[in-house]
């Protein structure tokens, strides 16, 4: 009986590899709304902490904004360390103003951005008011 | 770890000993929030993580009065039985290995890769779900969303009946796993055996079907039995829950209820009480007992995984078998611990003492 799997061996001979060659070819693909990288977006972030406060690892503290930058009453904003965060997104369900920017974004073993701070920063000064 | 002790080539006693594998997932509990626990709960296990999301948030629910609505309990058993599909082929694939049938091992994790997709597709992520939350769930199916999960199911269910039809009649298949690890319908209640491995013994008991929860109340499906009892039977039984679970997946998503699924806000504080919550994850059933005194965080939560009941009641099975079956008979369990893949070879005739891998022992004398 062992035909039966001989023949779908040989069917795959004639298809392409099923494993990818990741690092020369970025072929890899996720889902569309894959839970990747997410910055909180400084125009709406009103720094109520509850994000930090329900982090399961402890991955968000809440950080001064820099004095010319002030936009919440607060003067705080939630930092991400992505080496620490699960992206279990409970951050983005909890936002009561729905900050959080979310994207697809799953590549990040490097040290260029291991925090949220530079793209959450530069999202005051694409909304032009800083 | 399993300590085989051998004559010749004939087991003669096995002593299971799992180790130091505590991470204190328990005890962190206590000190974090309710919502934290939920996570928590689901990095118990990588492959059942949704299932132990599920039994620890509808205990927290009773805890809390919360009712999930209809549309988000669907939506949970859908993840929970795609969750089911996957593991049920992981384990599949795993004793194809070790039977020494590479070809099928690359085939099985290739299909199950599909089903990766259609868990990522639902929840956001390939292997951790995070998808509950106290009183629903965090993200909704969209119809794009569930027209491509259906169409996707069909290709998945036209491979898993090939895989059952190999694992029923491949010669090599059927010569290594019947009539090896044995267990009769009395040993296996007698020794407190549960999920597939007891279902393979003639034992018909599926918590989905015997104290509903989720969506499983609402949803037609037939619990699979066999009564074979060897490890030949336990695969057949875990393919053919797989294909049923597919059924499940389909129907759930043809009778999804319209409604809400999503919660605007969900409590933070549970009352006074204590409850015991149980469901059927991949490898059978799942308790979590939580006690809780008030206030933001649970005062004990005790975690029964089914795993420890099928690794550690089963070492009267090993005996009077070769070496060789060994692998076998334990990757038929579908062991969840990873820390006991080692084995402690004593050969008393020869006065041999060797730690091996499971991978190790599988191919001992091949190499």
């Amino acid at each position: 009986m062992r035909l039966s799997v001989i023949r779908e061996v040989l069917r795959n001979l004639a298809r392409r590899p099923s494993t990818l060659a990741y690092p020369v070819r970025r072929e890899v693909t996720v889902a569309p709304g894959h839970r990747g990288r997410h910055y909180a977006d400084l125009m709406k972030c009103i720094g109520c902490s509850l994000c930090a406060v329900d982090c399961p690892a402890n991955a968000i503290v809440m950080e001064k904004l820099p004095q010319q930058l002030k936009h919440n009453p607060r003067g705080i904003y939630p930092v991400v360390d992505y080496g620490k965060c699960v992206f279990c997104y409970q951050c983005v369900f909890v936002c009561p103003v729905k900050a959080y920017v979310t994207s697809e974004h799953f590549e990040m073993a490097d040290y260029a951005i291991s925090t949220s701070r530079e793209l959450s920063l530069s999202s005051i000064r694409v909304g032009g008011q800083a | 770890m399993l300590r085989v002790r051998t004559e010749g080539e004939e087991v003669v006693e096995v002593s299971v000993n799992t180790g130091y594998n505590h991470r204190g997932i328990e005890k962190l509990m206590e000190k974090n929030s309710w919502i934290k626990g939920m996570y928590l709960a689901g990095r118990v296990c990588g492959i059942c993580n949704a299932v132990h999301t599920q039994v620890y948030v509808q205990g927290v629910e009773k805890l809390m009065g919360v009712e999930p609505p209809p549309r988000a309990n669907y939506i949970r058993t859908v993840v929970m039985e795609l969750e089911r599909i996957h593991s049920h082929m992981l384990i599949s694939a795993v004793v194809a290995e070790i039977v020494g049938f590479d070809t099928l091992f690359m085939l099985i994790m290739r299909d199950r890769e599909r089903v990766m997709y259609l868990k990522d597709l639902v929840t956001g992520s390939r292997v951790h779900a995070d998808i509950h939350i106290v009183g629903g769930v965090k993200r909704d199916i969209d119809e794009v969303r569930r027209d491509k999960i259906l169409s996707e199911l069909k290709v998945v269910e036209e491979r898993l009946k090939y895989y059952r039809k190999v694992f029923e009649e491949d010669y090599t298949l059927v010569k290594r796993l019947t009539e090896v690890g044995r267990i009769r319908t009395a040993e296996a209640l007698r020794h407190c055996l549960v999920g597939p491995t007891l279902r393979a013994s003639g034992v018909k008991s599926d918590v989905r079907f015997d104290d509903p929860y989720a969506a499983y109340s609402e949803i037609p499906f037939n619990v699979v039995v066999r009564d074979e009892g060897d490890s030949w039977a336990r695969m057949v039984v875990r393919l053919e829950e797989a294909l049923v679970s597919v059924d499940i997946v389909r129907y759930a998503l043809e009778h999804l209820p319209q409604g809400p699924a999503v919660p605007k806000a969900f409590p933070r504080a549970a009352k006074v009480g204590e409850v015991i919550s149980r469901v059927e994850a991949p490898r059978g059933e799942l308790i979590y007992h939580i006690v809780s005194t008030g206030g933001g965080n649970p005062y004990r939560v005790k975690i029964r995984t089914p795993s420890f009941l099928n690794i550690i009641n089963t070492e009267f099975t090993y005996l009077g078998h070769r070496l060789a079956d060994v692998p076998v008979i334990f990757a038929s369990y579908d062991p969840c611990i990873s820390c006991t893949e080692r084995v402690l070879v004593v050969d008393e005739k020869r006065g041999l003492k060797k730690y091996l891998s499971l991978r190790e022992l599988a191919r001992w004398g091949t190499t």
